[in-house]
């Protein structure tokens, strides 16, 4: 039961989708992720969990259901609307860290805030989400000269700059060390914790998972706990 | 404008990547300077040749102008002078005369009349003045020179000079210098002219002044009504499009060329910006999944083009400005096409037309930037995140229809006739089948590797036409600037082949004695009939044929057509012409003529047609009884059988000869026997040449005004190379992680490079023979099309196989080349850990 | 006497090679009319001057002067061309207008053949383009002037009708004027002419009367060498006689030689010798334009009977210069003048610079 909509980060209900072969990945998929609340989901490769978070983010259409995020409806937007509701309430953090290259810290950071409307305050913004990834005072620095954990810290900077409702991370840690994806893990659950917002976190570490509220399981016959 | 993530998003790339965005800039630079530059050569010719007409014509309201250079009765002059409306009419005598070989405008005037009429003429004639001045106006052997014809003369002011026209030389004092002009002109008192050089009774002109309240109008078709059959009204209109005729096609030639340099100049910039949008497709995905909207993205990558565009427009109207300087420096007005003599003009800058070729080549390079941004704006961000940079799908099947359907567009707009005169469809018929051939080249390469794929080859080629084959959207980009470039030379060169060949066979076929004459200056009248005899008698010669040539206008807005008078058999003219099909036998008592090519397509006169030549008083009635081929005047000739020429015209004069000589005369001993046979003053202008320093002569003018050409050929192929090398090296270096895999699973570094130049070599070939093709293509349309609806002839195609060979063989090395080198670039580079980066 | 010798100077210096066999003034040539107010081609140089009052309806005087001049240039009399400038004809035409302050004039040049300019032998019948000066059968002389000039269009539509008979200047028509026996001219005039037509100007076209004086000379001859101009006046007395006087200046301003005649109404007539004439300057006016200084109202005076008799000349307005120099033509003073009991034309050569011959 959603007894208050407006508290739920993310609400998906009764979810279908199916892979372009015909192959039913889920269908009947719920799920409802609070403000505030970490959510893990783990699976066998190929369950859909990339493309579970696709019908989140509105990249990918669902054969059914429905995806509400932060109280709006992703059925009945255009690729538009999808667009400015990814960038307003919806933060990314990817394995492959998706930083680019010709950009400065500070302005692969901002970029969600720019992305929109113009924000003048956007690099000082970013200067002080890089203090808050722990790379203070590097926002000139190009991502050439960082290292993978650096780079995941920027995208995890990216990711909240903009103070989205809800945080999508496709397997954070997966390209990182052991001991780097233990401090990165802990810099983003600290992270989504300060924020108030939701998060679902894709991951096939136990590690990972460890840090959610909640951990469930991508199955055939949807979401069930572990 | 360009709002912030655009402008990190560009500032970056272009920082990451100076030298891809320098080398399409410099693409859309020299297409714009290229345009711009021969539009202000040409414009500077023009304006300087239209200038050079005013002087000698001394810009008066109205002029009649006899059809031919014997002129009119003169009894015309005191009839147009009492037309009510006619202020005042100026008589004027002009010939074409020589002076030592130099040749110079001979203007009789009637200072009097003049001054009212042309007062510019006469104040630049200085002895305008019959009250002030201090010679005697009407002297009979006085003559004012300009400054050009006095360097001619290597004169000066009180010297004697001998002037020699209409076959007589007749001694002059120069007694004044007209007002500095480029022209050379001669001016004397009209009734010295007629008197000494055999006008009597004949004016060339009357210049005419309009009374203020005129109707301009009016009192043109009261003239007109009241001329002669060999005088015609010209107005300062008529004047204006007479000139821009001249050489209105071989500039319009010149420009389409220059738009074909920045054409290719924008596939240049097509091909550069789909290589980094390919290379950044993951970046595009990435702000698309952070919420870039979709036409947004769009914009911004057509903003880049643009921009590229505008950079490029600003270097090339600096280059296209000092190269016009340089052009109009080295190579005239006419860069080298024959057209205006000796005319060194200003440069003529118009901030319009600077304005139109920047704005073409922006919209060029924003244009070759949209079909990437298009692809980039379609693709699914949340696939195109996760692929690597070199994203293809072997099971996707290239279309052929859309390039056949253009090639098939084109093949039908070849079809269309002129307009205004201009092969428009025909240049519209091969940018289409350009477009057609480049897109159907995805297609192509594919029919065209499909059968290697069960070639049993090693390693490297097999991984090499497996990638080609199987990514043939990739290998299209790189085609697409080489078959661009290489098809428009090709279709230049079979042209200028098959024109060359043509013209060359059609040397030897009218060309058929041993020694021809020529006297300059002759056009009113040249060797007299005693002349004739006496050269005729000369020992040593076999056979004689005299010829007479004269320009006459058969309409004023259009430049003179050659007549010429030769002694042929009537009924069998084809041993003296090259006709295209069999004389028809003219019906009795009617006179025939022979009009060439040129005439059909100008003034619509086919054979078995009537047609009436403004020559004496009244309109001749002639039957044309055939067409031959001429390449030597553009604006139409017409010959007739000396008999009948002589009848009509009372003329018997010739200016030119054909000689066949007793077999085993000396040459040099039989011209320097006919020079001394000839009066001092007709032998000074006499020029004598075998056929064979003719044929040399014709063929270098012949290349001279295609010098200009094949370098703006060789512009467009040097770009086009540019584009295909950028495009290699961009794509190699997309490509480290693909090495970096290869080199990881075992497969060397040589044979990397080995598969690279395999894929540069099969793409050069396949690049090559597609352009090569659709470049015979299009050449056919260059021949059938474009230069019989410009310069009015035909000629038969003649393939360069020895120049296509060297094409494909430097299509191959330079693609190969390119492709190793910059293979060798991203192997020499930690190609291994580049596995690991991100892109 | 006529600035136009200078120009006819300049014309004829060059030598041509079959030159022009130009006929000589010589004394006790009877002239015979109405043959001799046609063309006499043979000689160098002949002209055809008129100059007169007109008054307008409204009663406002103007003056007015049309020349026709012929000259023969010498040209080689060989050239069988049409346009050979065996005759060339000059006109010119000027209007002095009160109103205006100054003159309104124009001209006209050809060479004379295709009927587009020609001066007739037998009668006065001079054209050139569409200015005309006629002379009919019943002695009535029509002058026809059209000018299109920008700023100074004028028309001129005017019958001369003469009330005496010819006056033969000198002797019998024998004209000196110079020194040497060979400066001579033939010359005779027509004073009195009554005059009937209409003038143009500003578009508007008014009727005139008014009274005119022809003068025709033709000659071969050139001035004097040390000549730099001449003052010449004609007067239309009104008892009916006609007053010549003219005088030929050098460089000092002195006379190098004078002329004229006086008759009277009643046919009588006096000759004057060079020693009779006086050109005395009582007031000067200096052109704005040339800052040429013109004696513009001179006392005249002959020697009659021995005894001087002087006539203080007033002009109807000073600026009467004419400034014809970007036609060719030199800068001089010529204008409509009265006398205490008469009126006619004094004409003011060499003050802006001393004419070069």
């Amino acid at each position: 039961m959603h007894v208050c909509m407006a508290a739920l980060a993310l609400d998906v209900a009764a979810l279908a989708k199916s892979v372009p072969g015909g192959r039913m990945l889920f269908s009947g998929l719920d799920l409802a992720v609070a403000a505030g609340e970490i959510v893990a989901i783990m699976g066998e490769s190929g369950a859909g969990k990339s493309t579970l978070l696709n019908l989140v983010a509105g990249l990918d259409t669902a054969d059914g259901g429905r995806v509400t995020v932060d109280g709006v409806a992703l059925s009945g937007l255009d690729d538009d609307a999808r667009t400015a509701l990814r960038r307003d309430r919806i933060g990314f953090v990817f394995q492959a860290f998706h930083i680019l290259p010709h950009l400065t810290l500070a302005q692969n950071i901002a970029l969600p805030l720019v992305l929109g409307s113009d924000s003048a305050d956007a690099i000082a913004r970013a200067e002080a989400m890089l203090a808050a990834v722990g790379l203070a005072g590097r926002g000139a620095d190009y991502p050439a000269q960082l290292s993978g954990g650096e780079l995941q810290r920027i995208a995890i900077g990216r990711a909240l700059v903009h103070r989205p409702a809800l945080i999508l991370a496709d397997e954070p840690t997966g390209n990182l060390d052991a001991e780097t994806a233990e401090r990165i893990l802990a810099l983003l659950v600290e992270a989504v914790r300060s924020s108030g917002a939701g998060a679902v976190i894709v991951t096939h570490s136990d590690r990972a998972a460890a840090v959610a509220d909640r951990v469930l399981v991508l199955g055939a016959s949807g979401l069930g706990p572990r | 404008m360009i709002d912030t993530a655009a402008r990190w998003m560009m500032l970056g790339e272009w920082r990451a990547h100076p030298a891809r965005v320098a080398v399409a800039a410099l693409a859309i630079a020299i297409g714009v300077a290229l345009g711009l530059a021969v539009h202000i050569v040409n414009q500077s010719a023009l304006g300087s040749f239209a200038k050079a007409l005013a002087s000698v014509n001394g810009a008066a309201d109205l002029q009649v102008h006899s059809t031919s250079p014997t002129g009119f009765d003169e009894a015309l002059y005191p009839r147009l002078a009492r037309l009510p409306g006619v202020a005042a009419a100026s008589p004027v005598v002009e010939l074409v005369a020589g002076n030592n070989g130099t040749k110079l405008t001979l203007i009789g005037l009637d200072i009097l009349r003049a001054v009212k009429v042309t007062p510019a003429l006469v104040a630049s004639a200085g002895i305008g003045s019959p009250i002030a001045g201090g010679q005697n106006p009407f002297a009979t052997d006085a003559l004012a020179l300009s400054p050009a014809a006095l360097a001619d003369s290597g004169r000066k002011v009180g010297d004697h000079i001998t002037v020699t026209a209409v076959g007589r030389s007749v001694d002059f004092t120069i007694a004044s210098v007209l007002a500095g002009d480029n022209e050379a002109i001669a001016v004397a008192d009209i009734a010295a002219v007629q008197w000494r050089l055999g006008q009597i009774g004949r004016l060339q002109r009357v210049d005419l002044k309009l009374a203020e309240d005129a109707d301009a109008a009016a009192v043109g078709g009261a003239i007109t009504a009241m001329l002669p059959a060999d005088a015609q009204l010209v107005t300062p209109r008529s004047e204006a499009n007479r000139t821009e005729s001249l050489s209105r096609a071989y500039r319009v030639n010149l420009e389409m060329l220059a738009m074909m340099a920045l054409l290719t100049g924008g596939f240049l910039v097509y091909s550069a910006q789909s290589l980094s949008v390919a290379r950044r497709r993951p970046q595009f995905a990435l702000l698309r999944v952070l919420g870039l909207k979709r036409g947004r993205l769009l914009r911004q990558m057509v903003l880049e083009g643009g921009i590229v565009g505008i950079i490029g427009a600003v270097m090339g109207l600096a280059m296209g400005i000092g190269l016009a300087s340089l052009a109009v420096d080295r190579l005239g007005g006419d860069l080298g096409g024959g057209y205006f003599r000796g005319s060194h003009p200003e440069l003529m800058l118009s901030p319009g037309a600077a304005l139109v070729f920047m704005g073409l080549g922006i919209a060029v390079a924003m244009g070759g930037s949209l079909m990437p941004a298009l692809e980039a704006a379609r693709a699914q961000p949340a696939v195109a995140l996760k692929t690597m940079g070199d994203s293809s799908d072997p099971t996707h099947h290239p279309l052929a229809w859309p390039g056949l359907a253009l090639l098939g567009l084109g093949a039908i707009a070849a079809l269309a006739p002129p307009v205004l005169e201009l092969p428009l469809f025909g240049y519209a018929a091969m940018a289409l089948m350009l477009a057609g051939g480049v897109l159907a080249m995805p297609w192509l390469a594919r029919t065209l590797l499909a059968p290697l794929q069960s070639v049993a080859a090693g390693p490297a080629l097999g991984l090499a036409l497996k990638r080609l084959w199987g990514a043939p959207g990739q290998a299209a980009v790189a085609l697409c600037g080489i078959v661009a470039s290489t098809s428009l030379m090709v279709a230049m060169a079979v042209m200028v082949t098959s024109f060359r060949g043509s013209v060359d066979d059609w040397l030897v076929q009218i060309l058929p004695s041993d020694l021809y004459l020529h006297i300059e200056g002759a056009e009113a009248g040249g060797l007299d009939t005693n002349m004739q005899a006496r050269l005729a008698a000369t020992p040593g010669v076999s056979s004689i044929r005299f010829v007479r040539s004269l320009p006459l206008r058969l309409s004023p807005e259009r430049p003179p057509i050659a007549l010429t008078a030769q002694p042929l058999d009537r009924r069998n003219p084809d041993s003296h012409l090259p006709l295209l099909r069999p004389s028809l036998a003219a019906p009795p008592g009617e006179i025939p003529v022979w009009v060439s090519e040129p005439m059909v397509w100008l003034y619509g006169k086919h054979a078995g047609e009537r047609m009436t030549l403004p020559l004496g008083d009244r309109a001749r009635p002639v039957f044309i009884a055939g067409v031959w081929r001429d390449y030597a005047r553009q604006f139409g000739a017409i010959t007739m059988a000396s008999a009948d020429f002589t009848a009509l015209t009372g003329d018997a004069t010739r200016s030119e000869a054909a000689i066949d000589v007793v077999p085993g005369t000396p040459l040099p001993a039989l011209t320097s026997a006919l020079r001394q046979r000839l009066p001092a003053g007709i032998a000074r202008q006499a020029q004598f040449a075998e056929p064979r320093q003719m044929r040399v002569m014709a063929l270098a003018l012949f290349d001279r005004s295609f010098a200009v050409t094949y370098a703006l050929e060789a512009i467009a192929i040097g770009i086009g190379l540019a584009g295909v090398a950028a495009t290699f090296s961009a794509q190699t270096l997309a490509r480290r992680r693909e090495f970096g895999m290869l080199r990881h699973i075992g497969v060397s570094r040589r044979q990397v490079t080995a598969m690279l130049a395999a894929e540069g070599a099969l793409l050069g070939a396949i690049g090559g023979i597609a352009g090569i093709a659709l470049g015979v293509v299009m050449s056919q349309v260059l021949i059938h099309v474009v230069n019989p609806q410009s310069f009015h002839w035909t000629m038969d195609t003649r393939l360069p196989w020895a120049l296509f060979a060297a094409l494909l063989a430097a299509l191959v090395v330079a693609a190969a080349g390119t492709a190793v080198l910059a293979g060798r670039r991203a192997l020499s580079a930690d190609a291994v850990r580049a596995v690991r980066e991100d892109w | 006497m006529r600035w136009l010798l200078v120009v006819l100077a300049l014309l004829l210096g060059a030598a041509g090679p079959v030159l022009p066999d130009y006929a000589v003034v010589k004394p006790g040539a009877v002239l015979r009319f109405p043959a001799d107010h046609g063309a006499h081609p043979e000689f160098r140089t002949e002209w055809w001057y008129v100059t007169g009052w007109l008054r307008t309806a409204d009663g406002k005087d103007l003056g007015f002067q049309f020349t026709v001049f012929r000259t023969r240039p010498p040209v080689d009399q060989a050239n069988p061309s049409r346009f050979a400038a065996k005759q060339v004809i000059f006109a010119h035409a000027a209007l002095s207008d009160p109103s205006i302050g100054h003159l309104l004039h124009d001209q006209r040049i050809a060479r004379a053949g295709f009927g587009l300019a020609d001066a007739a032998i037998g009668n006065a019948r001079l054209v050139i383009d569409d200015w005309q000066l006629l002379r009919a059968a019943d002695g009535r002389f029509h002058a026809a002037v059209a000018s299109r000039a920008k700023g100074s269009a004028f028309a001129l539509d005017l019958t001369l009708t003469p009330g005496q008979a010819e006056l033969l200047q000198g002797d019998a028509g024998y004209s000196r004027k110079g020194p040497s026996a060979r400066e001579a001219s033939h010359y005779y005039s027509v004073p009195h002419l009554r005059v009937t037509g209409s003038v143009v100007r500003g578009g508007v076209r008014q009727a005139v009367t008014g009274t005119a004086w022809l003068d025709r000379e033709w000659s071969s001859t050139l001035l004097n060498p040390a000549a730099v101009g001449w003052d010449w006046t004609g007067l239309n007395l009104d008892d009916g006689s006609a007053l010549t006087l003219f005088r030929v200046r050098d460089a000092k301003g002195a006379a190098l030689w004078a002329g004229g005649s006086l008759r009277r109404g009643d046919g009588s007539r006096l000759t004057f010798a060079p020693g009779d004439v006086r050109f005395a300057s009582a007031r000067q006016w200096r052109s704005p334009r040339t800052g040429a200084l013109y004696p513009v109202a001179p006392v005249v005076g002959a020697r009659i009977d021995g005894r001087w008799h002087e006539w203080p000349v007033t002009p109807l307005f000073d600026d009467q210069e004419l400034d014809s120099r970007r036609g060719g033509g030199p800068v001089y003073w010529e204008g409509a003048v009265r006398v205490p009991g008469g009126r006619g034309y004094l004409e003011l050569t060499g003050y802006q610079s001393a004419l070069k011959m």
